[in-house]
């Protein structure tokens, strides 16, 4: 199965991603090439995770990546309404725990929060890793 | 359903060769178990094992051969990947969910294969691991 890649813009700024379909080790490059511009702009991603039934630790990696680099920028990442095992993944991995949400409910208030927070000034850009 | 099968192969390094063959033993266990949770595990533990042999054993040498032994019955499975490289510490890696570690290329793969899988076991020095899923 490969990856099909849908993107809403939500409001200014504020992305839907709703992959379908496996991130593995041959379509996670898919998932980045084609959020590649987003990433560079966008103040928040959030992917709907329902549609994807696979994930490997590329897929994860990928998904992570995006992450830093939005978080260096200011910005973040939500993952929202993951199936069992696609869930079971995230969990044993821990990194991604906190942006991991059950409903676009619980997503929409984090984003609203981190969105405040980074326009208030009480969340700052993150420092690269090495 | 079936009560088992075998399977001996010798893979290219080329990562684009990893989800065909996943695919294919993929269809194979469909014949042994349903257990959703079951089949996503093994698939996982797979995909990990032979990425992590072509990219970290054989660094990507299209030249390098991964070699690929399965046996499975009605109550489990063994897989068996070896790659050509030269090994590694097995022993020490980084924690992939410290997030200092996070980052790192390595390590992700090891983790998971050992949550998910009942046994995993290196030989020759890391460039060979072999693991078992029990199936319920």
């Amino acid at each position: 199965m490969g990856l099909d890649i849908s993107i809403d813009t939500k409001e200014n700024g504020v992305y839907v991603v709703f992959p379908k379909g496996e991130i593995n080790t041959q379509t996670h490059q898919i998932l980045e090439d084609r959020l590649k511009d987003i990433v560079a702009k966008a103040r928040a991603i959030m992917f709907e995770m329902g549609g994807v039934s696979y994930i490997s630790s590329m897929g994860l990696s990928a998904i992570f990546r995006i992450k830093l680099a939005m978080e260096e920028r200011g910005g973040t990442i939500a993952l929202v309404n993951m199936q069992p095992q696609v869930q079971l993944v995230f969990d044993t991995m821990k990194i991604l725990s906190p942006q991991m949400f059950a409903s676009l409910t619980e997503a929409d208030d984090y984003l609203d929060k981190f969105l405040n927070g980074v326009q208030d000034g009480t969340i700052k850009p993150r420092e690269p890793l090495e | 359903m079936t009560t088992g099968f075998e399977l001996n192969e010798k893979l290219p390094t080329d990562l684009k060769k990893v989800t065909p063959f996943v695919e294919q033993v993929f269809r194979k266990i469909l014949t042994l178990t349903r257990t959703k949770e079951e089949i996503f595990k093994i698939k996982l533990a797979l995909e990990e094992a032979l990425t992590n042999a072509m990219r970290h054993g054989n660094a990507l040498n299209p030249d390098r051969h991964v070699k690929v032994q399965i046996k499975a019955d009605r109550k489990q499975i063994i897989l068996d990947v070896h790659d050509e490289g030269k090994g590694f510490d097995f022993q020490s890696l980084p924690d992939p969910t410290e997030r200092d570690n996070a980052a790192k290329p390595s390590g992700r793969g090891v983790f998971l294969m050992r949550s998910i899988m009942d046994t995993v076991e290196f030989y020759d020095n890391g460039s060979g691991v072999k693991m078992i899923k029990k199936f319920s």
